[in-house]
């Protein structure tokens, strides 16, 4: 009853001087809607990491031909020592492997239909590609063992190609010109979006593999082989029984290094995250200083205004107030400035935050817990920046304060 | 009679950074019993606004004691002197000391908000209609004139219903009539049976007392009771006549 009395005095308080209570929450509702922002910004860039590392798949591995550390294959050189017999020996020799795609591909091809053109990512594949992938035809139907063991010119194409080149029509059935050959087109994907490294995963064709080997490229060996594993535990011990089988099958000698990359989902998880998550930590910092500027303006006012209103500590003693009366009025006074400027903070750093997306396309995602944060923070910064200014109010001697 | 406040040997002594201890009261004893309206006189810097501190309970001496309503103040904590002068004890200052920007109704409620009292709204507008100021409840002070913003401040050192009431030269910012004015109020509140200590330097505010102390350098030179109490009543209707008469 007390306390709901001084918060209302304290309250009131804040209403009588309203340029000193703007003055003070400048500061906070700016620093706050960064926070916001930032926090957005960064959640957006998070979910966007495990979308990603969704789409590569958690039970998943990828064997890339050519050691050292970039992921994806190694630009110059192609390497020609990862085979169709590995990606066979790998699912023949290891028990935790449930299935093996393996494929080669051209990142740049040119696919004409009737006049139009796309340039694509030419994609030889086994029919076991769909299954490892978890990723199916959406119409008609993927690559068959038939069509692989015939090297037929048959062809899946996702459905950016499918758009290019026939907007919304049903293409099935139709011929497409790759290169100089002629394919049928017997399905379309279903729509994947972008990879963990940012490429269009929905501009690309498949091709048998052994079409793509004989009749296209002309070479024996494969960019990668993707793997699934029966289950998302074996990690680790698989990779580690991977490792030199392949080392042997590739005839390395010890101390040589690995002619082949394992890529597990943690890996694309850290380099999706790198890529994403590098400008937030700068953003962070930014918003933070702003929230310490902020609570630093609050504690100067603060002071002043205890020393402003020393008659009114006074009077208020002298009439019966503890000094833990006063000290929770100035903090209370302190504190209603900086939760009322966090929380219009959180509401221009969202409508901030959406215009962010708006322009940018970066992806943004606004969340209850970017508006507790801000809540929690500008709390925070309230009962730090308004102790001192409160325990300098409560010990002023009543005798003291009213001579001034 | 009862007596409200009493002190015994009461000491203030103020050391400044260096030099000579100031002894604002020196060996003070002096009680104030109940339905007086005591007038505490004497130059300025003669002591009288400190002793009116320490028998308020804002202020300590550093020796002696002070009994109010037979408590010994000393053996008080900061937290119960708060209590002790939200309970028993009003104010009334020289510059009224009325938060700016805030209602006469509101101004009044201030010591209520202290107190474990209901009806805070209900108490203040009893005290402000008793100080004679109902009609301007919802005024600010910078809407009020002196004698107006002194008696809200009066009615806000009555609102608790205090044992005494101390008033630190409460005309000494207000012209003739308005000092007549509040002065008739406090004689009329004493008539009603409520405890008055009146700090003044002026022989005149002084002379409607009941009893008058004088203070000379921290002693208490003279205390006894007024053989001549005016009634400021009556100034006030010399002053309307006169007003009249031109």
């Amino acid at each position: 009853m007390k306390t709901a009395r001084i918060a209302r005095s304290a309250f009131k308080g804040l209403g009588r001087n309203k340029l000193r209570t703007f003055l003070m929450m400048i500061g906070i509702v700016i620093g706050i809607a960064a926070v916001t922002v930032v926090v957005s910004a960064g959640l957006g860039a998070q979910k966007r990491v495990m979308e990603r590392v969704k789409k590569f798949g958690l039970e998943s591995l990828m064997v890339f031909a050519g050691g050292g550390r970039e992921m994806g294959p190694t630009s110059g050189q192609p390497v020609v020592t990862l085979k169709v017999d590995d990606a066979e020996a790998l699912e023949r020799n290891i028990r935790a492997i449930a299935g093996v795609a393996p494929f080669n591909r051209k990142g740049e091809g040119t696919v004409n239909y009737q006049g139009k053109s796309i340039n694509t990512g030419i994609w030889g594949v086994t029919p076991s590609w769909a299954p490892v992938w978890d990723w199916y035809a959406a119409q008609g139907e993927f690559i068959s063992e038939e069509d692989e063991a015939q090297m037929a010119r048959v062809c899946v194409i996702a459905p950016t190609v499918q758009q290019e080149l026939f907007g919304g029509a049903n293409p099935v059935g139709e011929q497409v010109r790759i290169g100089n050959v002629l394919f049928e087109i017997k399905g379309i994907m279903q729509p994947r979006g972008t990879s963990p490294r940012g490429g269009d995963m929905d501009n690309r064709v498949y091709i048998p593999l052994s079409t793509f080997m004989r009749r296209v490229a002309n070479v024996d060996y494969l960019t990668g082989i993707k793997v699934r594993l029966r289950s998302i535990k074996n990690m680790e011990q698989t990779v580690a029984a991977m490792q030199p089988l392949l080392r042997e099958r590739h005839k390395l000698a010890p101390g040589e290094p690995d002619d082949f990359r394992i890529i597990t989902p943690t890996e694309v998880r850290q380099v999706a995250a790198k890529i994403a998550g590098t400008f937030n930590i700068f953003l962070v910092l930014v918003a933070g200083i702003s929230l310490i500027v902020g609570g630093f303006v609050i504690t100067n006012i603060m002071l002043i205004s205890v020393s402003e209103r020393r008659g009114e500590i006074g009077l208020r003693k002298a009439v019966g107030a503890r000094s833990r009366d006063i000290r929770l009025q100035f903090l209370l006074e302190t504190m209603v400035v900086t939760l009322t400027g966090g929380v219009i903070g959180i509401l221009l750093g969202f409508v901030g935050a959406a215009i962010l997306r708006a322009v940018t396309q970066m992806p943004v995602s606004l969340s209850w817990e970017g508006a507790a944060l801000g809540v929690v923070f500008s709390s925070l910064v309230g009962l730090i920046a308004g102790t001192q200014p409160a325990k300098r109010a409560a010990t002023l001697q009543p005798v003291e304060a009213l001579r001034a | 009679m009862r007596v409200i406040v009493q002190t015994e040997n009461v000491t203030k002594t103020y050391q400044r950074d260096q030099g000579v201890p100031i002894h604002a009261v020196r060996d003070v004893s002096v009680a104030i019993a109940e339905g007086e309206l005591v007038a505490i006189m004497g130059a300025s810097g003669s002591g009288k606004s400190t002793l009116m501190n320490i028998l308020g309970c804002l202020d300590r001496p550093t020796e002696g004691k002070v009994f109010l309503d037979g408590d010994e103040v000393n053996l008080l904590d900061d937290e119960m002197l708060a209590r002790v002068r939200n309970r028993k004890i009003g104010f009334v200052f020289q510059t009224f000391n009325l938060l700016p920007r805030t209602s006469a109704l509101e101004n009044v409620e201030l010591p209520l908000i202290y107190s474990e009292r209901d009806d805070i709204e209900g108490l203040a507008t009893q005290a402000l209609e008793k100080a004679g100021l109902r009609d301007r409840s919802h005024h600010h002070p910078g809407e009020l004139s002196g004698g107006e913003q002194q008696r809200v401040a009066i009615a806000r050192a009555l609102v608790n219903d205090p044992e005494m009431i101390l008033a630190d030269e409460p005309t000494g910012n207000l012209d003739t009539r308005s000092s007549y004015e509040i002065m008739a109020l406090f004689q009329e509140l004493n008539r009603h049976g409520r405890t008055l200590v009146v700090v003044t330097h002026e022989p005149d505010i002084a002379s409607y007392a009941t009893r008058i102390i004088k203070i000379s350098d921290g002693r208490i030179e003279r205390d006894g009771a007024n053989q001549h109490i005016r009634q400021a009543q009556d100034e006030l209707a010399r002053l309307t006549n006169m007003t009249e008469a031109k």
